[in-house]
């Protein structure tokens, strides 16, 4: 068998079970909903299932595949198993961001403003992880990973000091929002996320073949003509904005980016043009399943979305590694 | 074939190689020999393309290197890393058909052929048997010989190898030399690698290339290095040399002194 049908096989295996669980989103939720119903022309059943259930799910999907998309890329270019997008700070850029509008009352005041200023913290915290990093022509794997971590226990101290200062009634939102959850899930944001996803997803399918080639260190790559610099710039380009935009109309939701690439590496154990489209796709079902757990589970009332995408990941995590060993 | 014309490269302030000349003709087996950090990996890195001379110019088949498309200069020239490194554990196989990376189209995967040639690689290394074994669970000697065979799946014309032997038992190593050999013998490639050892750098190769301080400190014949006189004027010690198999040996540590 070639492997580009082990690929597509993997990709069907995996797609079906996003529409199961798409299907199974949509079908449940505070208010119950019938299909029968909505068949049948009900205006209320049909409302809740296009303006609330089914941008919430698609949502869901975006997001879940944009941070899983950003994890197995960053651990390419890292050459690091436990790099994500929250150790290179860029989730921390932009929670540090909408922390500070939050505390200068700005939150409450400009509609749309959180997911602005989340995205631009996300975007020039990777350009500050990237020339903190910059050394002579080059990047350096390890000192990309140091200024990250460096980074972030800045944005942790802006943080802390912006909830002081914030007010109490602000803080909820903002609590939420550090939580990560899906509450506001629209069209827009499920277009806006579109818009930056796709074409960031396809420069990384075009350099895919370049990109696994890192995976065997900066000097081999480019003595088998890969032109690293540029690739790498892509590469970190991508990975930053689908980031940004995840957080942005996320909030934080971890592990997902950690996760997911991991999983698709321990179950087909194949290079970067098997584990990012399979993380796509496996970032999207975690992510659907994660917020219908997270809103079904108690009765009107929402649990973030981040504490079930790490409940159900790590089990399945723990299986798949044992069977490994 | 290869041509190296006063080529300098500095880490830094630190001058790593000093104004290098050199010309290798093709189907030679050349090995870089001299002391740890005397230049030996950098200048088998300017001629693989992965780094540039800081002044100089490095020239393979007419042309300067940096006149080269990256990917048709890669089809050519095969590099082994000092420590090659897989971040994420693969197969075997998967590792040594990614050698075939230079001639793939975009979008394209590696075929039955690429395969076949991958396979045909990793019998030559005395590997075989570990084509469906994954690279954390192999020693560091099969990880080598598997790394080997990834280079020879890109059939390459020119050969660069930093310090292949060492890693390997000494058994491989002795096998390795020789199929340094056979391979340049069959194919009339070029080798070219990097070994501090002295003894194994200059048993099967035609030439050796002394290097310190970053310049070339002597380029002669395998078979003259290893003389006593030789020895204690490029490197400074005392050796006796003894004679088996037809080739001469470095005993360190003896004469000299006693």
């Amino acid at each position: 068998m070639g492997v580009e049908t082990r690929l597509s096989r993997a990709a069907l295996l995996l797609g079906a079970i996003l529409l199961i669980a798409l299907a199974l989103g949509v079908s449940f939720g505070a208010t119950p909903l019938s299909w029968s119903d909505i068949l049948r022309g009900d205006e209320t059943s049909r409302a809740i299932l296009m303006r609330i259930r089914l941008p919430r799910v698609v949502v869901a999907a975006l997001v879940g595949a944009a941070l899983a998309i950003a994890g197995a890329t960053f651990q390419t270019l890292l050459r690091n198993p436990l790099a994500d997008p929250f150790i290179l700070g860029v989730s921390g850029g932009a929670a540090c961001a909408a922390a500070l509008a939050t505390a200068f009352g700005l939150a409450q005041r400009v509609p749309g403003i959180v997911p602005a200023v989340a995205f631009a913290g996300a975007c020039l915290s990777t350009l500050a992880v990237f020339v903190l990093a910059r050394r002579r022509d080059h990047t350096d794997p390890t000192r990309l990973l140091l200024s990250g971590l460096v980074l972030n226990a800045f944005f942790s101290a802006i943080i802390l000091i912006s909830f002081s200062l914030s007010r109490q009634s602000d803080l909820t939102a903002a609590l939420r929002w550090m939580m990560g959850s899906l509450f506001a899930a629209s069209w827009t944001e499920a277009v806006i996320l579109g818009v930056l996803l796709v074409p960031a997803f396809a420069a990384l399918v075009w350099f895919a073949g370049d990109l696994r080639m890192l995976a065997f260190g900066e000097e081999d790559a480019r003595s088998r003509g890969v032109e690293v610099e540029r690739v790498k710039l892509v590469g970190f380009a991508c990975a930053s904005i689908v980031t940004g935009a995840a957080v942005a109309v996320s909030g934080i939701i971890g592990f997902v980016g950690l996760l997911v690439p991991h999983l698709i590496r321990l179950a087909w154990r194949r290079d970067f043009r098997f584990t990012l489209p399979l993380s796509a796709i496996g970032g999207a079902i975690l992510l659907v399943l994660a917020d219908l757990l997270s809103r079904s589970i108690v009765a009107n009332s929402e649990l973030p979305i981040g504490a079930f995408t790490a409940l159900l990941g790590v089990p399945f995590f723990i299986s798949l590694l044992r069977r490994a060993a | 074939m290869l041509e190296v014309r006063g080529a300098s490269y500095q880490y830094g302030e630190q001058p790593a190689l000093r104004a290098i000349d050199l010309t290798v003709d093709a189907g030679q087996l050349v090995a870089v020999t001299g002391p740890n950090g005397s230049g030996k990996s950098t200048l088998l890195k300017l001629i693989a393309r992965v780094i540039a001379p800081s002044a100089g110019e490095v020239r393979f088949e007419e042309r300067a290197l940096a006149s080269w498309a990256p990917r048709e200069y890669a089809r050519r020239v095969g590099y082994l890393p000092q420590e090659p490194e897989s971040a994420f554990p693969m197969r075997a196989l998967d590792v040594v058909a990614s050698g075939r990376a230079p001639f793939l189209h975009r979008f394209a995967w590696e075929d039955d052929a690429d395969f076949a040639i991958a396979r045909e690689a990793l019998t030559t290394c005395d590997a075989a048997h570990l084509e469906g074994r994954y690279l954390d669970e192999m020693s560091g000697g099969e990880r080598k010989r598997v790394f080997l065979a990834r280079v020879l799946a890109g059939k390459p014309k020119l050969i660069l190898l930093d310090e292949p032997l060492a890693a390997l038992d000494i058994a491989h190593v002795q096998q390795f030399s020789r199929l340094m050999r056979e391979v340049v013998d069959a194919t009339g490639a070029t080798i070219l690698f990097a070994s501090h050892d002295l003894n194994w750098a200059s048993a099967f190769s035609d030439r050796v290339l002394v290097m310190r301080d970053g310049a070339l400190a002597a380029d002669l014949p395998s078979a003259d290095l290893m003389r006593a006189e030789v020895i204690r004027e490029l490197f400074g010690f005392d050796a006796a040399v003894v004679e088996s198999g037809g080739r001469r040996w470095l005993v360190p540590g003896v004469g000299g002194d006693e």
